[in-house]
């Protein structure tokens, strides 16, 4: 749709890490989605500067696990980096080293990674660096640090968000049986 | 910091927030110097649960994510899946999925309009903007069933036929809706109050909007024309008539009225898609493979870009689902907005990004 916006990336990859790191994929309305993967953090380092300097715009970051749950003992987290250039998606990805997990962060160069960063932070423990202001963002310091590390069952999720109303209602005027008091909740 | 200076706590329960929000501000008399933002009051955790229900599962999920947006989650998932499994989507359900974000969007404008006529203290006019709203909550109950989450969107395509008994239905809310849209307008665009209360506050200038990537009515108002249905099209967007909305005086007030612009403009989609409407299925009836690998989709919602991303290991529930909401990019904005700013119109500035707190949160 915008090859102007695309060559400019591609420009910006080029000359920070080389050729040949840039797949592009597109759907069927035409609109291009370009996708690198990083070895090492220092190249996001390298890059983000570029990208910021021919104008794109951080949409959005994704932490995960190569394994969801965290069953395997040392299977890495990478992160997601999803920026915009007139139309035009480009996702950076960068494995991140283990014990800990750490990268620095992006905000010189995009002021909006704020949140994004202390986000993933807290929902993974991945150690910041450099980040202005690294406290946690929507969870409170009273909850478990990188929760989405490890397998909470959606049995135990479910239990934690119900309340006890509707079996009360069900059976108003009866007595309520032990099972649906939530004490095991 | 000065004696003069002291700190004003707003939320997280407060009567003019509709969600839970803590604003920490330090006001020097009844000037605001400067915010801080808490947030967390309303998170579900609902990025833990989409990596636990299966593809079919998060359609529901994800449709409750926020619910002035909320056939703009499950259509934009809807795309990511797609654009993963190769699906392609008849072009009955792209219109029919169009004609459903559009009729949302005119019920979100009008009610973030609305609540500022409350703002200001003009109740008549927010019972008012209500009441015309109320045309479209019943056009969705006709239409779709549901007043507020549609229950539209299925991978492949859509739920729910529109026909000749819904779609004359649908076409004549549009037409008592018109006439009282393009008075609404005027008051808001000519009442001394509404003007008094709303223009020049909350100023955000081109360069901050692009600094904080502000996205939406908020960024458009400030002069930076992005919006996706042009600039990224999906569905059938690139087929159909219609103006982007920009301003550039980046206040409460014309991001006000650039919101009643695109409800103008939201109608005149809505009547497009009905008369363009090719017959055809409205979904592709299997059940899609979705194969390991990455994909995104975007879409404009009413209060701006949502971003959904997917990455799938080959089973049969997402190895990741990461969406990112409109407001999302909005809240930190606020400092620049509410800088020496009247303590009385901090509740107006804050309402003039139509914040939403839950979807920020998930």
């Amino acid at each position: 749709m915008n090859d102007i916006a695309k060559n400019t990336l591609e420009m910006a990859v080029a000359t920070a890490l080389g050729a040949q790191l840039l797949n592009w994929t597109s759907d069927v309305h035409g609109n291009h989605s370009g996708w690198v993967k990083l070895g090492a953090t220092a190249e996001l380092l390298a890059l983000a500067p570029l990208l910021a300097d021919c104008g794109a715009r951080l949409m959005t970051v994704t932490a995960y696990r190569n394994d969801k749950f965290g069953r395997l003992e040392s299977d890495g987290h990478e992160i997601a980096y999803h920026f915009d250039l007139e139309g035009v998606v480009l996702t950076v990805s960068v494995c991140l080293p283990d014990d800990p997990p750490r990268v620095a962060s992006i905000t010189p160069w995009f002021k909006n990674a704020d949140w994004n960063e202390r986000e993933f932070a807290e929902l993974y423990g991945i150690v910041l660096e450099d980040h202005p202001n690294p406290r946690r963002l929507f969870l409170d310091k009273g909850l478990d640090a990188a929760i989405l590390n490890r397998l909470v069952p959606l049995s135990t999720m479910m239990n934690g968000a119900s309340t006890t109303t509707l079996w009360e209602k069900v059976f108003a005027g009866k007595q309520l049986p032990e099972w649906a008091k939530g004490g095991n909740n | 910091m000065p004696s003069t200076t002291y700190t004003l706590p707003i939320g997280p329960l407060h009567v003019a927030l509709e969600e839970p929000m803590y604003f920490d501000i330090q006001v020097e008399g009844e000037t605001v110097r400067s915010v801080e933002l808490s947030a967390g009051h309303v998170h579900r955790g609902m990025e833990a649960l989409a990596m636990q229900r299966n593809y079919f599962q998060n359609v529901t999920l994800v449709e409750r994510v926020c619910s002035l947006c909320s056939n703009s989650h499950p259509a934009t998932y809807c795309m990511a899946v797609e654009n993963l499994s190769g699906l392609i989507v008849p072009e009955r359900a792209r219109y029919l999925r169009v004609i459903a974000d559009e009729v949302k969007r005119i019920a979100s404008h009008l009610f973030n309009v609305g609540i500022m006529a409350h703002l200001t203290g003009f109740d008549s006019l927010f019972m008012h903007a209500m009441e015309v709203r109320e045309i479209m909550q019943d056009a969705k109950e006709g239409v779709y069933g549901n007043r507020m989450n549609l229950g539209q969107c299925i991978i492949g395509g859509c739920r729910r036929d529109i026909d000749d008994s819904t779609a004359p239905f649908l076409l004549g809310q549009l037409e008592l809706l018109k006439p009282q849209l393009h008075e609404l307008y005027g008051v808001f665009e000519r009442d001394p109050l509404i003007r008094t209360r709303t223009q020049g506050i909350g100023l955000l200038s081109h360069a901050e909007a692009r600094r904080h990537a502000v996205v939406g009515p908020v960024a458009r108002a400030s002069g930076v024309a992005y919006d996706l249905r042009r600039k990224a099209p999906y569905a059938v967007y690139p087929d159909l008539d219609f103006e982007v909305q920009t301003d550039t005086k980046g206040d409460v007030h014309s991001r006000a009225l650039l919101r009643l612009r695109e409800a103008v403009e939201s109608v005149k989609i809505v009547e497009q898609c009905l008369r363009q409407m090719p017959g055809g299925p409205i979904n592709t009836r299997e059940v899609p493979v979705i194969p390991p690998g990455e994909a995104v989709a975007r879409s404009e919602a009413p209060r701006g870009e949502v971003f959904y991303y997917v990455r799938s290991d080959g089973t049969d529930t997402p190895q990741r689902l990461k969406w990112r909401v409109p407001t999302y990019m909005n809240w930190e904005a606020l400092q620049v907005m509410l800088a020496n700013c009247q303590v009385a119109d901090i509740a107006l500035i804050v309402n003039s990004i139509d914040p939403c707190i839950s979807c920020t949160e998930r």
